[in-house]
């Protein structure tokens, strides 16, 4: 039983969930565009866990992604402008990502400070930094080039539901490719394999041939150019940009590998179990706000849930290390 | 019982208690881990419990404990049934046990420490740390502790004096006197000096009326401290033997049915040309050295603790920083862990866990780490070849698994010491190097890690064996290298070398 409730608990409470709301919202829950817009909402939460989980493979974490994506956003703002072109604006916001990364890679992997107070403090300058830039502004309006306000409302056409066309909303297809990319990295290359045995153990790893200092630090690049393309989709997605709009991305997306870890059968970090973190509490969140529960409640049921999953798996794992 | 001096020199206990266990049984589940398994222990010996990996010593400690009830037997103390199968009653019948890994509070002084489970010597609600760090004190002075300085910060002292302060905080103890200390596998992460003083402090235990249980595979520890030595085998008892009238030998054949002249393979190897060469080879502690390796040999390399054996074979792998002419058939050697593996160099480390395996993740991922760039293609990892290699790997050093996918920490020590030679053999090095490649092992497993080093020198691979197990380097190795204060001061040929003749030698300066 203890066995059973550790391998498949979690999941088993994320279907109750689906199918309370289910229940509970007969007509407009299990719809398509409930779902599509479920997708969208979710799309810049996909990237920032998805890419979390890299480093959190290794047991490291990085707290400053939400800053960065609201930096990386309003970099790009307000290059839009000096009306340079929307490609150089995202280049140099993707930029912007990669060198906070690698300035948290140097920092945790060379000099050696723990990861927590790395990013704590990169955290606190990439948002004073996002302050600067923009002036303290939003930034909106005309000063987004139309075009890349639209690239949100674009979608594939799947088909058509009451007359009305359905799309796949282009931000859902971008979170899907980085989830596929990442999840190919992770699993099937030498490079994700490698962080995997950095997390199992890091001096093993060092003594059999890993070059633990370069992978640690490149994956945390890599987690910062994610941070910095959720925040280029925010952007797009609200047509502005301003200096806190990335912030609440962090402490869900950490939740959201945290409660993934708890379905996977050796409680490590894995990018499918993220995504089913990340849906679980986006599903949540659509649910509980049709039913018009107010938002402070929504906050705490949140973190609720979130606890009594991760409990469920301590006890499990618990049990069976008795046996 | 007072934190003053007179109470602690008195001896615990002179009426010498006597533990009986006898017709144990314990299943779990389908699995018989102890049938019939007896032990008798006395106040005032040293008691060795002895058998291979799954013969049921843990088992029958944890009912000591109180973690497990037997499902049959009886207990008896002095004569009168005893009632464990709670941590609380173990210890109120005077027994403590010491784990491979202590649980101390690093941050916290030595004195605080052997202070954690009573109070603090107190007056007005405020420490008295003078008192404290007296009594502290005493009690490590009357175990032969007095190096330890008892302010000093739990986390600066190695294990080996962790251990001293663990056992001297029993000596302090208020209400029943503990009287009988079981250890399991004190040493295995201790060097020989620490050793020795855990030897000293359990001769004081014992001349102060204490028992001690011993579970250990090392069988010079054994023969040395040991009154008596229990043998169990498939859960049953064997034999209780007084050590003045048994021998090795004997001890080998009751926990194995296999006589100790079987346990190392004849020598087949004939030495080849040249392939590893090291010349004025320094590092931290180290050198200078030189050292030429042929194909097919087994060089030993022995030494006392501090002698740098390890940071040879560490600078060898470029794992630790270092200069001089190195040479692997006929190339120069790399300077990095990855690319002298890549070179054909392989390491099985001395700290299995810390060094060699990721407890919680599948063995094949340990197996298969150092060998990921030639398993992989254009950067993708083949998972399929992974897993062929090491289900022939796993064949071939006959580990014990239910699969590639099983987590190394629900193996026994002995086959997760298996997995780390399938990784080092994975590549087909040319050279193997070695240090304490059976610690913590049992005698099984033992014997096929020496049928394996055999087999590799007798395809070609030379092979370096740092050991502190004498008689295992004389068994393995073709000659010795003697290592004193990171230098070789000689080096021996093995045939007709006594264990006395070698530790002797260990203990010279140059010659």
């Amino acid at each position: 039983m203890a066995t059973f409730l550790r391998h498949y608990g979690s999941l088993i409470g994320m279907a109750a969930i689906v199918l309370f709301f289910w229940i509970a919202l007969p007509d407009t829950f299990m719809t398509l565009r409930n779902w599509l817009n479920i997708s969208q909402q979710l799309s810049m939460l996909v990237v920032v866990a998805v890419t979390m989980t890299v480093v959190m493979v290794m047991g490291d974490f990085d707290l400053s992604v939400g800053a960065m994506a609201s930096l990386s956003g309003v970099v790009a703002a307000v290059l839009f402008t000096y009306d340079l072109p929307v490609a150089v604006a995202l280049a140099a916001a993707l930029t912007v990502g990669l060198l906070g990364g690698l300035a948290n890679g140097v920092l945790v992997s060379l000099v050696g400070i723990l990861p927590f107070v790395a990013t704590l403090a990169t955290l606190t300058m990439f948002s004073g930094a996002a302050f600067l830039v923009s002036g303290g502004k939003t930034i909106f309006g005309r000063d987004i080039p139309q075009g890349f306000a639209d690239f949100a409302r674009f979608g594939l056409p799947i088909g058509s539901w009451d007359g009305k066309p359905v799309l796949l909303p282009a931000l859902t297809l971008l979170a899907a490719a980085v989830t596929f990319l990442v999840w190919v990295v992770l699993e099937h290359t030498t490079y994700g394999r490698r962080l995997y045995a950095i997390g199992g153990n890091a001096e093993a790893a060092r003594l059999a041939g890993v070059n633990v200092a370069y992978l640690r630090l490149s994956a945390f690049a890599f987690t910062g150019v994610g941070a910095a393309l959720a925040g280029i989709m925010y952007a797009s997605r609200v047509a502005s940009a301003n200096p806190v709009q990335g912030d609440g991305l962090m402490l869900t997306a950490i939740a959201a590998v945290f409660l993934g870890m708890t379905v996977t059968r050796d409680g490590q970090p894995n990018v499918l179990a993220t995504v089913a973190g990340v849906v679980t509490l986006g599903v949540m969140d659509n649910g509980l706000t049709q039913l018009q529960v107010d938002s402070y409640v929504r906050q705490v049921l949140v973190g609720a849930i979130i606890l009594v999953a991760v409990s469920i798996s301590a006890l499990g794992r618990r049990a069976l290390r008795r046996h | 019982m007072k934190a003053d001096g007179a109470a602690l020199a008195a001896p615990m206990h002179p009426a010498m208690p006597e533990l009986r266990l006898s017709g144990l049984v314990k299943s779990f589940g389908p699995a018989r881990a102890l049938d019939g398994a007896a032990l008798s222990l006395r106040g005032g010996e040293v008691h060795a419990l002895m058998g291979e990996n799954g013969a049921g010593k843990s088992t029958l400690i944890r009912i000591l404990a109180g973690l497990d009830s037997a499902d049959r037997g009886e207990v008896t103390l002095d004569g009168a049934p005893l009632r464990l199968g709670t941590p609380a009653l173990a210890k109120a019948a005077g027994f403590r046990f010491l784990h491979q890994e202590l649980h101390v509070v690093p941050a916290l002084s030595v004195a605080e420490n052997m202070h954690l489970t009573r109070p603090y010597p107190q007056r007005m609600g405020l420490v008295r740390w003078s008192a404290l760090r007296r009594a502290a004190a005493m009690a490590l002075d009357r175990l032969g502790a007095s190096h330890i300085d008892a302010r000093a910060r739990m986390g600066s002292l190695g294990p080996g004096d962790q251990m001293l302060v663990r056992i001297a905080a029993t000596l302090l103890e208020d209400g029943v006197a503990p009287w009988a200390y079981v250890m399991d596998e004190p040493t295995a992460a201790l060097t020989g000096t620490e050793s020795a003083r855990l030897f000293r402090a359990i001769e004081t235990l014992k001349s102060a009326g204490a028992a001690v249980l011993y579970v250990s595979h090392r069988m010079d520890e054994v023969m040395r401290l040991a009154d008596r030595i229990t043998v169990l085998r498939d859960g049953a008892y064997v034999a209780t033997r007084t050590r003045a009238e048994t021998t090795r030998d004997e001890i080998i054949r009751d926990m194995t049915g296999r006589s100790l002249s079987d346990l190392f393979p004849a020598r087949t190897s004939a030495a080849g040309p040249a392939v590893l060469a090291a010349r004025d080879l320094r590092a931290s502690g180290l050198g200078p050295i030189d050292l030429t390796l042929h194909e097919g040999e087994i060089l030993g390399i022995a030494g006392l603790s501090g002698s740098g054996r390890g940071t040879l074979l560490r600078a060898l792998m470029g794992a630790v920083p270092r200069i001089g002419a190195l040479n692997l058939r006929g190339n120069p050697l790399a300077a990095t862990p990855a690319a002298v593996w890549a070179q054909g160099m392989a390491y099985v480390p001395p700290e299995r866990r810390t060094e060699g395996v990721m407890p919680r993740r599948a063995l094949a991922e340990t197996v298969a780490l150092p060998h990921l760039s030639r398993l992989s293609r254009w950067g993708f990892f083949r998972r399929r070849a992974a897993a062929r290699l090491v289900r022939d790997l796993a064949r071939d050093v006959r580990l014990k698994a239910t699969g590639p996918d099983q987590p190394v920490s629900e193996l026994s020590g002995g086959n997760q010491q298996k997995v780390l030679f399938a990784r080092a053999l994975a590549g087909d090095p040319a050279v193997l190097l070695l240090h304490e490649p059976t610690r913590g092992v049992d005698v099984g497993a033992k014997f096929d890690i020496y049928t394996l080093i055999r087999a590799r020198a007798a395809k070609g691979t030379a092979v370096i064996v740092v050991s502190s197990d004498l008689p295992e380097l004389i068994g393995l190795a073709d000659r010795i290298a003697i290592l004193n204060a990171g230098r070789i001061t000689r080096t021996l040929p093995t045939d007709g070398l006594t264990e006395a003749a070698l530790l002797s030698a260990c203990y010279q300066k140059e010659d």
